[in-house]
C-alpha cells in the first residue's frame, strides 16, 4: 500500500524528506562524537541568570524571525516539516537508549570514554540533536501559535508545555541550587555543601531540635550458616516480628513468645531497656516438624552497640532477625533568619518545607545509628525556573486530558497534507 | 496474609475466565453464547476485585510496590479495557485476548511467590503513589491491547485482507494509552520533586520510561502524517511496545540497574 507514488528524484532536490532528515541529523550526532573526542574532559557550558535569560528569549526571538521572514529557505522549510520532526524524535531516542544500557558512571572502556557515553547528558552529541529536536518543536509550535484555531489547542498544549519544560529545565540547571546541609541535634548549623563538595553558607540558619525515626517491627529470616543467605521463598518472604504469632518456614514452626521493641542481655536471657542503643530482640521457638524437636532461643539484630545473636537450629540452619526498616523519620526544626525570626516546622520525606525561595527536604541521618542517629541531613534546593517548568508540565497534562478526550478524531485527515 | 489466598482466588477467577473464553469461541457460531461468556467474565473479575481490596487492606499499604504487585493491577485492568472496547466497537476477538492475557498474568503470580511484606520505604508513602503507578499500569494495558491489535493487523496483511479499521482502534487505543503514559511520567516528575528534591534525575527507571514516551510519540506523529503507510506503522508500533517492556520488565536486568531508584522489589 504505497501511497507515494514514487517521484524519482535526486538527494538534496527539494522538498527534504527523510533521507535527507536522517543524513543531516546522523551528521550532527557524528560531528558530537568527534567533538567529544577532540575535547578532552567535561567541556559543559552551564549558564547562569542572566546569560540563560538572553539566550532563552534570544532563541525564541531568533525561531520567530525565522518563522516569519525565512520561511521560504530550504532550511527552514524542512525544520518546519514531519520528515525533520521524526527523524530528530528517532535521534534523541537512540541517545537516550544509549543512556539507558550504559552505566552513567566512571568507564574503564576507552571506547565509552572517547565518545563520552558516559555522559550523555552533556554529550556533544546529544546536544546537538537535542537542539535540531528543540528547534523542530519550537518553529511548529509558533507556526501553529500564529495560524491560531482553536482545534490546534490540544496541539499548542502538548508542543508549548514540552517546549517549555525542555529549554527552561535545561538552561535553568546552571541557576539550579541543591544544597546538602548536616544538623545536629541541639546544635545550629548554617554551612551546607553544594555538589561538588564546596562548603556554601547559607542565608539562614537551622536549629534541630529533634531527629525521630519510627521503625517497622523486625523481620524473622531462615538463613544457611554456610552462604549466610536468607532462605524460604527466594528470601522474599520475611515475616514482621510480633508477639504471640506462628510463621512457618519449609518443615519450620516458628512462634514468637516473647518480644521486646527495647531490650538488654541480662546473663541468659533479654529485658526491657531503654538505654542508647538497645536493640529489639525475641524469645523464639522453631519446631521441626519432621522429628518434633524443638530448639528456643533468644535471637537480635543487634546495634552499633550490641552484637547481634542468632538462633541455631542445625548445622545447616539459623533463624535471624533483620535490621528494623524505617517506616518515617523526621526533623523537628527552627528555621533562624538573620533578622532573629524564627519558623519551626518538621520536615519529613515527601514533606519538604517552603522557605524564602529555598525548598527544604528532610534527606537522610547516620543510617549506622539508626534510630539513635543525632545526625540529619537536610538538602535544600532552589529552583528560580521552576513555575516555567511547571508551567510546562501542567501544560501537558491538560494536554494528555485534552488527548484522552478527544482521541485521535482529529487527525482524520485523510488527505495527507504534510504539515 | 491475602497473598496466601491467592492460589484459591486466582484458581476461581482463571476457572470462570477459561469457561469464559470457550463460550466466547463457541458464539462465533452460536451467537447466543456470548451472554453466558460475559457473566463469566464478569464473575471472574468480581472476585479479583475484593481480593485486590482484601489484600490492599490486609497490607495497610497500596498494593503497588512489587512487580507481583503490579502484574496483578495489569490482570485488573485488561479485563476492563476488554469490556469497554467490546461495548464500543463489538470485537470478540479482543475480549478473548484481553481475558487471556489478564489468565496470563494471573498465572504468571501463582507460579512466583509473592511477598507478604507490609514495610513500605518513606519516599513511597506518598499521596502520588497511587495515581502515579494505576495511571501507568492503566496505560500499559491499553498499549499493550494497542499491540495485540497491531499484530492482528499484521497477520491480516500477510493474510490478503488487512482492513483500515484494525489500524484505527490501534490508534484509538494509542491515544488513551498515550494519554495515560504522560500522565503517568509527569506525576511522577512531580511527584519526584516533593520526595527527592529535583522532577528528573535520569534515573533508569525514568530513562526508559522516556524512552517509551519517545516510542510511541514516533507512532503517533508517523501515523499522523502517512495515513496509508500501515506496514511501516505497525512496526513502529510492535518497536515502541518492546520498549515499554524494557521499562516495566527489563531494566532491573540491565547493567544500569544498580544505580537506579526504582527497585523496590528485592524483599
Amino acid at each position: 500500500m504505497s501511497d507515494n507514488s514514487k517521484i524519482q528524484r535526486n538527494l538534496w532536490e527539494s522538498p527534504w524528506g527523510y533521507v535527507e532528515s536522517f543524513f543531516i541529523g546522523i551528521g550532527l550526532m557524528l560531528t558530537g562524537f568527534f567533538l567529544e573526542v577532540m575535547t578532552t574532559g567535561n567541556a559543559t557550558i552551564t549558564l547562569s541568570y542572566p546569560m540563560n535569560i538572553y539566550v532563552i528569549v534570544g532563541y525564541v526571538l531568533l525561531l520567530i524571525v525565522l518563522y516569519k521572514w525565512f520561511t521560504n529557505t530550504q532550511l527552514i522549510r524542512w525544520l518546519t516539516k514531519v520528515p525533520a520532526s521524526i527523524s530528530s524524535i528517532v535521534l534523541v531516542t537512540v541517545l537516550v537508549m544509549i543512556m539507558g544500557i550504559i552505566p552513567q558512571v566512571t568507564s574503564e572502556n576507552s571506547i565509552i570514554n572517547n565518545l563520552g557515553l558516559n555522559h550523555i547528558t552533556s554529550n556533544w552529541a546529544f546536544l546537538l540533536v537535542l537542539f535540531q529536536f528543540l528547534t523542530c518543536l519550537g518553529l511548529i509550535t509558533i507556526k501553529r501559535l500564529f495560524q491560531f484555531k482553536w482545534s490546534n489547542f490540544g496541539f499548542i498544549l502538548n508542543h508549548l508545555g514540552l517546549f517549555l519544560a525542555l529549554t527552561a529545565g535545561m538552561l535553568g540547571t546552571g541557576d539550579l541550587q541543591r544544597l546538602s546541609l548536616n544538623t545536629f541535634e541541639g546544635k545550629v548549623s548554617w554551612v551546607a555543601t553544594n555538589q561538588s563538595r564546596q562548603e556554601v553558607e547559607l542565608p539562614f540558619a537551622i536549629h534541630l531540635n529533634d531527629f525521630l525515626i519510627e521503625e517497622y517491627a523486625p523481620k524473622l529470616a531462615l538463613v544457611d550458616n554456610v552462604s549466610g543467605e536468607v532462605l524460604h521463598n527466594n528470601g522474599k518472604n520475611l515475616y514482621l516480628i510480633e508477639k504471640g504469632e506462628q510463621y512457618i518456614y519449609n518443615n519450620y514452626e516458628v512462634e514468637v513468645e516473647e518480644y521486646f521493641t527495647s531490650s538488654g542481655r541480662i546473663g541468659d536471657r533479654f529485658a526491657r531497656v531503654n538505654d542508647l542503643g538497645a536493640p529489639p530482640s525475641a524469645l523464639i521457638s522453631v519446631k521441626n516438624t519432621e522429628n518434633d524437636s524443638i530448639v528456643n532461643g533468644w535471637i537480635t539484630c543487634g546495634s552499633f552497640a550490641y552484637q547481634y545473636q542468632s538462633l541455631k537450629i542445625n548445622d545447616e540452619l539459623s533463624m535471624v532477625m533483620t535490621i528494623p526498616e524505617a517506616k518515617k523519620f523526621s526533623s523537628d526544626i527552627d528555621i533562624l533568619s538573620k533578622d532573629g525570626e524564627k519558623t519551626t516546622t518538621t520536615l519529613e520525606v515527601n514533606k519538604p518545607f517552603k522557605y524564602k525561595g529555598w525548598k527544604l527536604y528532610q534527606l537522610s541521618y547516620d543510617d549506622k545509628m539508626g534510630k539513635w542517629s543525632n545526625l540529619s541531613v537536610i538538602e535544600l534546593v532552589r529552583d528560580p525556573w521552576l513555575p516555567v517548568i511547571y508551567a510546562g508540565i501542567f501544560m501537558m497534562i491538560a494536554g494528555a486530558f485534552y488527548m484522552f478526550w478527544v482521541g485521535n478524531k482529529i487527525t482524520k485527515n485523510e488527505q495527507n497534507d504534510l504539515d | 496474609m491475602t497473598w496466601i489466598d491467592f492460589p484459591l482466588y486466582s484458581t476461581l477467577i482463571l476457572i470462570t475466565w477459561v469457561i469464559g473464553i470457550v463460550f466466547l469461541v463457541v458464539s462465533y457460531k452460536k451467537p447466543s453464547f456470548i451472554k453466558f461468556a460475559n457473566i463469566l467474565f464478569l464473575a471472574g473479575w468480581t472476585i479479583l476485585i475484593v481480593f485486590v481490596i482484601k489484600l490492599w487492606l490486609e497490607l495497610d499499604r497500596p498494593p503497588m510496590r512489587t512487580l507481583g504487585e503490579t502484574r496483578l493491577w495489569y490482570s485488573t485492568f485488561l479485563p476492563l479495557i476488554g469490556f469497554i472496547t467490546y461495548i464500543r466497537w463489538k470485537y470478540k476477538w479482543f475480549l478473548a485476548y484481553s481475558f487471556g492475557m489478564a489468565s496470563l498474568f494471573l498465572v504468571i503470580n501463582y507460579l512466583n511467590p509473592e511477598t507478604y511484606s507490609k514495610t513500605l520505604m518513606p519516599a513511597l508513602q506518598s499521596v502520588w503513589f497511587v495515581p502515579h503507578v494505576l495511571v501507568y499500569l492503566f496505560s500499559y494495558a491499553v498499549l499493550a491491547a494497542s499491540s495485540i491489535v497491531a499484530i492482528k493487523g499484521s497477520y491480516d496483511s500477510f493474510k490478503g485482507n488487512f482492513k483500515l479499521e484494525t489500524l484505527k482502534l490501534a490508534d484509538n487505543l494509542v491515544y488513551i494509552g498515550f494519554a495515560f503514559l504522560t500522565l503517568g511520567l509527569l506525576f511522577g516528575a512531580l511527584w519526584a520533586k516533593e520526595a527527592w528534591g529535583h522532577y528528573w534525575t535520569w534515573d533508569p527507571k525514568e530513562v526508559w520510561a522516556f524512552l517509551t514516551w519517545m516510542g510511541y510519540l514516533i507512532y503517533i506523529h508517523y501515523r499522523h502524517f502517512h495515513v496509508h503507510k500501515t506496514k511501516q506503522a505497525l512496526t513502529i508500533l510492535a518497536l515502541a511496545f518492546i520498549v515499554l517492556l524494557v521499562c516495566w520488565f527489563g531494566v532491573n536486568y540491565l547493567p544500569v540497574a544498580d544505580t537506579s531508584v526504582h527497585t523496590y522489589t528485592e524483599y
